[in-house]
């Protein structure tokens, strides 16, 4: 019993010790200048971005298996990585994890196919796409977002002053403290929820074909809200002025249209879904 | 012979004057026509060149002037001939070529511009090509692993209700903007799965 006992735990040592070995780290190190694009395509694994001290990218790679690769190229100011599957990979064995440095002001394009992507604290644009992959953007600023997922959660938290656009065809997409000159999500079936205030000016547009749109705002909101369900329902928790006169009918309870706030500096606010439920709540205070 | 075989053998016989050139335009009235119009371009040239022509004393005078300030040299010993020597009496083929060539052109682009025109995707052309391309993106995602490819035929049978969905709301009402703009993100949603599903990883 005692050598079966000892075996086993000899056999998973081995087995652990191999994983271990298995598996390889590199690091990179890039010199750019400022605003650099850097782009990463890994198919399966996850990527994260963070901003480096300097004008250094930085990448940090961990591949878990003799299947994969990395390849690395510098173009003048354009870093390119990318994961490159040898014969045999799957998603197990073509697995790369990054952690990348970059400088704050760098433009970055992301694609992971099944994995993570995940982007922080930057002032460049950034682009995330992948099929099966969650996305989180978070204390972006000055900078474009653009985000293409399949089924992959999106969730942005803390994004200023420049263009969103997100693409999801069945994930969820979660905005909070979200702003900027232009908001615009479209889905097929996931849900849209925005808690944030619609900053002072901007457009906003939620818009999904069969999934519920709800948005928590405060009630000192500045907006032009105008929300339409063709086969659903909508709710409105937050008392508008009202318009009398839209270009699609107001039938009550697919549809209503009004203002609140300042009108003089206001966002346009356009939820649109065809099946699906729409609710604009009003955000408690202590929020 | 056909109407783009006879239009390029006119740069090499703007006349037509060939036995396959005759048999085309005998029994094609829109190159006729544009036979009809070269020759009458090749025509107008020649004429140009004999009515504007200046009487000599003019350029005697014109070269008197130039030699008295100075601006005509000796000229140097030609290491080619001249143009005019080279071309003497048929000097006037040049421009008349090249304005036959640009009628040449003006005709072929304004023949293409409504094949062109009839290729610019619209609603309908996505909408069928949209439903056309289902059996290509179902062998595409075959390969992906068992999960993945359950995901992405279950986004396809979405994304195709969607589109459903979103014509039916369109032949309802026909002049609704937003109807319109809803079919249209649909059917970008499924070029971008479709977008996807291409883009898989390969070993």
């Amino acid at each position: 019993m005692f050598s079966a006992r000892a075996a086993k735990l000899v056999t998973l040592g081995v087995v652990v010790a191999g994983t271990l070995i298995a598996e390889t780290k590199k690091e990179y190190h890039f010199s750019v200048g400022a605003k650099a694009g850097i782009s990463v395509n890994n198919p399966y694994g996850s990527i994260s971005v963070k901003p480096s001290l300097n004008n250094t990218v930085v990448v940090d790679a961990v591949l878990h298996s003799d299947k994969v690769e990395v390849d690395n190229n510098q173009t003048g100011n354009r870093v390119d990585i990318q994961s490159h599957l040898l014969p045999g990979a799957d998603a197990d064995s073509g697995r790369v994890d990054y952690e990348i440095w970059v400088p704050a002001d760098a433009s970055i394009t992301l694609h992971c196919s099944d994995g993570s992507l995940r982007a922080e604290k930057l002032h460049g644009d950034v682009t995330l796409e992948g099929a099966g992959a969650a996305v989180d953007v978070r204390d972006v600023s000055d900078g474009h977002v653009h985000v293409r997922t399949m089924n992959g959660a999106v969730n942005l938290d803390n994004i200023q002053n420049g263009h969103v656009e997100v693409n999801s065809l069945s994930g969820d997409v979660t905005m909070r403290s979200v702003t900027g000159p232009l908001v615009q999500v479209v889905s097929t079936s996931g849900r849209i929820n925005y808690i944030g205030d619609f900053g002072n000016s901007g457009e906003y547009r939620l818009t999904s074909h069969s999934g519920d749109i709800e948005a928590t705002i405060p009630e000192w909101t500045s907006a032009d809200v105008s929300a339409r369900s063709v086969r659903g329902e909508v709710h409105d928790d937050i008392p508008l002025q009202p318009k009398t006169h839209t270009w699609f009918p107001l039938d009550k309870g697919r549809a209503f249209a009004g203002t609140m706030g300042r009108v003089a500096m206001s966002s346009t606010v356009i939820l649109r879904t065809f099946s699906g439920k729409i609710h604009l709540r009003k955000r408690p205070e202590k929020q | 012979m056909n109407c783009v075989e006879l239009q390029q053998s006119l740069a090499n016989t703007e006349d037509a004057s060939t036995a396959e050139q005759r048999a085309h335009v005998k029994g094609c009235p829109a190159c006729a026509a544009l036979v009809k119009e070269l020759n009458v371009i090749v025509a107008a040239a020649g004429e140009l060149r004999e009515a504007d022509e200046p009487s000599p004393r003019v350029w005697n005078s014109i070269e008197a002037a130039l030699r008295q300030e100075g601006l005509i040299r000796p000229a140097p010993h030609p290491l080619e001939p001249s143009f005019s020597g080279r071309w003497g009496a048929f000097g006037w083929l040049v421009p008349a070529m090249a304005m036959l060539l640009i009628a040449l052109g003006i005709y072929l682009r304004r023949e293409q511009a409504p094949r062109e025109l009839a290729h610019q995707p619209t609603l309908a052309t996505s909408a069928a090509a949209a439903d056309l391309s289902d059996d290509d993106f179902l062998q595409e995602i075959a390969a992906n692993t068992p999960t993945m490819k359950v995901q992405y035929e279950e986004n396809l049978r979405r994304v195709n209700e969607s589109i459903r969905e979103a014509e039916g709301l369109v032949r309802e009402s026909p002049y609704d903007g937003e109807a319109r703009q809803s079919l249209l993100d649909a059917y970008q949603q499924k070029s971008m799965l479709f977008e996807m599903a291409m883009d898989r990883p390969l070993p």
